[in-house]
């Protein structure tokens, strides 16, 4: 007797894989790593309320994940300064490729495809160099190494496809790490976050900074508005006490803002953006902290924060029907303000992945 | 008279429990940034006296300067980091070469910058402090002419220990002071943020210990980094690593007061990794280029992973330091 997914994973094997789309796969809403109750790592498929339609096995703790535009894979990455992403074909659970970071290069966690799912590109250091890299992928290709190019800083962690399908940006953390010393960072003294702009073939189109009080506020993780405006999270690297914003956007051809409000709400994100995302339409902005417990909430027009909303180890964001939803490393998947939608014995990773052809 | 005494060491005693955070201050603490102050201010004299590299006495102050800097590198907070102190009094690990380059660049100028105290606090950190210092002591193909090194070994020698006194000043003067009185006009909202503090610096201190000054010498069995070591060219590497472990087995055994079994525990833990240090017989790490002295430096660091595991999973409890899947990972 054949089973459904020894059928599958035969015709994988043969290289006659089906196109499996993502309503084949239960439409998930989100993907997401976690640490499931028995400590083994997987990556789930999450419906709108955040109950797994999926999970597949990942040979370690993960971090975040690519959904392929149309097709139902997806790429979960290793968690930083890990060496594997796997794809993986989220219908018959198959391992459609692993990726290998080439000699000398380890993954950050992050990569987004283009438009049309033809390229993953994904967030890479060059240890040796302390530079960040991007390595290209053939996604209709059997996901072959197809080349890389350079991130335009240091430390490259998330990399979002603009709207404009032309162009990337990616958060250059600017903290250099190298794996013989785990994750221990190399250079605070003379860090530089930036956001680079870069064409999908590697040319640098703009660099942002913020000023120079923020040099050790780490760019880390990114949305975007569909109008191209970035939102971006950040992590302080000084001193606690230091007062610093966990937030900011920037719009290509500006300068980058601060989200900022009264002094006892920034101080309460631990000076610690984890992720970040647009809701209500693109008028409001949401950052969580999971050191301060957080969810802080903000008005985009006027870079003013409005409410905050306490959950405990929180950190992955999303939307869903409109509703901003939060998950935690404690197993809640709750909307944001109002009840929770689910409760798992699973420790839910750091990000909350949009699957867009869900 | 006997039980008076008794008595006055009863109240000195329930004084002391009462307020942790104020003993941590009192003897680990502020006398641990005194003698910073003091070796550093004894190194510029040295340099003041003597400024030729080979110096006995200028080499054994920067040992000193160098050592007490070890025992309080953990406490990386507050007067430490303010105004970029610990950064240029310790601008290690260097993993770009920037130290050499910087200097190079100061001394094939001759930049007139070493003149002056103030101007000199411009320089990139790379230039500053005491592993540039080091650098400049042990170079062994020195560039430039002897008068202009001379001037920028003193002015690199007085610039740390000016570091050095603002940091033992800003602790003695302002921190300590926020640190023993919580609430809204402290950085510390409660003594237990306080004592949390104390602990991530413990915690911290013995990452570096494990991952920086052992790890990046060690670094793969395929490719050792021996030059990595910290200070190696003064050959202090492993001296520093067993006064940093001093130091922090002095300050976890003061956090863990109250609970003797823990104190018993995180003693002998503490002394089993200084004991596999002091056998280890190699003082610049140079041994991590062969597989004997590899194994060696590695089961040091596996002693001291130990302590760290120890210390998160008992002591961090203790201290009310809980492990958020999301909140701890950092990324």
């Amino acid at each position: 007797m054949t089973t459904r997914r020894g059928f599958l994973v035969g015709l994988a094997a043969a290289g006659l894989t089906p196109r499996a789309s993502w309503a084949d796969a239960g439409a998930p809403a989100f993907l997401s790593a976690g640490r499931a109750a028995d400590g083994s790592y997987n990556l789930y498929g999450l419906d709108t309320d955040g109950r797994p339609l999926f999970q597949l096995p990942i040979p370690d703790r993960g971090h975040a994940a690519a959904a392929h535009p149309e097709r139902a894979e997806a790429v979960a990455f290793a968690r930083r300064p890990g060496r594997f992403a796997l794809v993986l074909n989220c219908v018959s659970g198959a391992e459609i490729a692993r990726l290998s970071a080439p000699e000398g290069r380890h993954f950050y966690g992050h990569g987004a495809f283009d438009a049309e799912g033809r390229t993953l590109f994904t967030t890479e250091n060059d240890y040796e160099a302390g530079q960040g890299r991007i390595g290209l992928w053939d996604a209709s290709a059997g996901y072959r190494r197809i080349g890389e190019f350079g991130s335009g800083g240091v430390g490259p962690h998330d990399i979002r496809l603009m709207p404009d399908g032309k162009s990337l940006v990616v958060a250059n953390g600017g903290v250099e790490t190298h794996p013989d010393t785990g994750r221990v960072k190399l250079n605070l003294p003379v860090m530089q976050p930036n956001l680079s702009y870069l064409s999908l073939t590697g040319e640098v189109l703009e660099v942002a900074q913020m000023p120079p009080e923020h040099r050790m506020n780490s760019i880390r993780h990114l949305d975007l508005r569909a109008d191209g405006l970035v939102a971006f999270a950040m992590q302080w690297q000084g001193e606690t006490s230091d007062l610093r914003p966990v937030l900011g956007l920037h719009r290509r051809g500006a300068p980058p803002i601060a989200v900022t409000g009264p002094e006892a709400e920034m101080r309460a994100m631990s000076g610690y953006g984890g992720s970040v995302i647009f809701y209500d339409g693109g008028r409001r902005v949401a950052v969580s902290s999971p050191r301060g417990g957080l969810v802080q909430l903000s008005d985009v027009a006027t870079g003013r924060i409005t409410g905050e909303v306490a959950i405990t180890d929180v950190c992955g964001l999303g939307v869903t029907g409109g509703a901003l939803v939060a998950s935690s490393g404690s197993g809640v998947f709750t909307r944001v303000g109002g009840e929770v939608a689910s409760r798992s014995a699973i420790a839910w990773d750091n990000h909350l992945v949009a699957v867009n052809g869900g | 008279m006997k039980q008076l005494v008794a008595l006055i060491l009863c109240l000195v005693a329930a004084t002391a429990s009462a307020d942790p955070v104020g003993r941590v201050l009192d003897s680990h603490v502020l006398p641990g940034f005194a003698r910073l102050a003091k070796e550093t201010a004894s190194l510029a004299a040295a340099a003041e006296v003597g400024c030729d590299e080979r110096d006995p006495d200028l080499r054994a102050a920067l040992n000193g300067a160098l050592r007490a800097w070890a025992g309080v590198s953990h406490l990386r907070f507050g007067p430490t980091e303010a105004e970029n102190r610990a950064f240029a009094l310790a601008f290690w690990p260097d993993s770009r070469g920037m130290t050499p380059k910087a200097l190079a660049g100061l001394i094939a100028a001759e930049d007139p910058v070493v003149r002056d105290a103030q101007t000199f606090a411009q320089v990139s950190v790379a230039a500053r402090g005491l592993y540039a210092l080091e650098f400049l002591l042990y170079d062994e193909d020195p560039a430039g002419s002897d008068a202009y090194r001379c001037a920028l070994i003193r002015a690199i020698a007085r610039d740390s220990a000016g570091l050095a006194q603002a940091m033992a000043a800003d602790w003695h003067d302002r921190y300590a002071a926020l640190m023993r009185a919580p609430g809204p006009d402290s950085p510390y909202r409660s003594q237990d943020e306080a004592m949390q503090e104390l602990f991530k610096a413990l915690g911290t201190g013995l990452q570096i210990t494990a991952d920086l000054r052992l790890g990046r010498p060690m670094g793969t069995f395929d490719k050792p980094r021996p030059k990595r070591a910290e200070a190696w060219r003064a050959g202090l590497s492993l001296s520093l690593v067993i006064a940093a472990l001093n130091s922090q087995k002095q300050l976890a055994l003061m956090l863990a007061e109250g609970d003797a079994g823990l104190q018993e525990r995180l003693g002998a833990t503490f002394d089993r990794a200084l004991a596999s240090a002091a056998a280890l017989d190699d003082p610049a790490l140079a041994g991590v280029a062969t597989p004997d002295g590899r194994v060696r430096v590695e089961a040091l660091q596996q002693r001291v992973n130990e302590i760290r595991e120890l210390v998160a999973q008992e002591l961090g409890p203790e201290l009310g330091v809980s492990a958020g899947f999301n909140a701890l990972d950092g990324d």
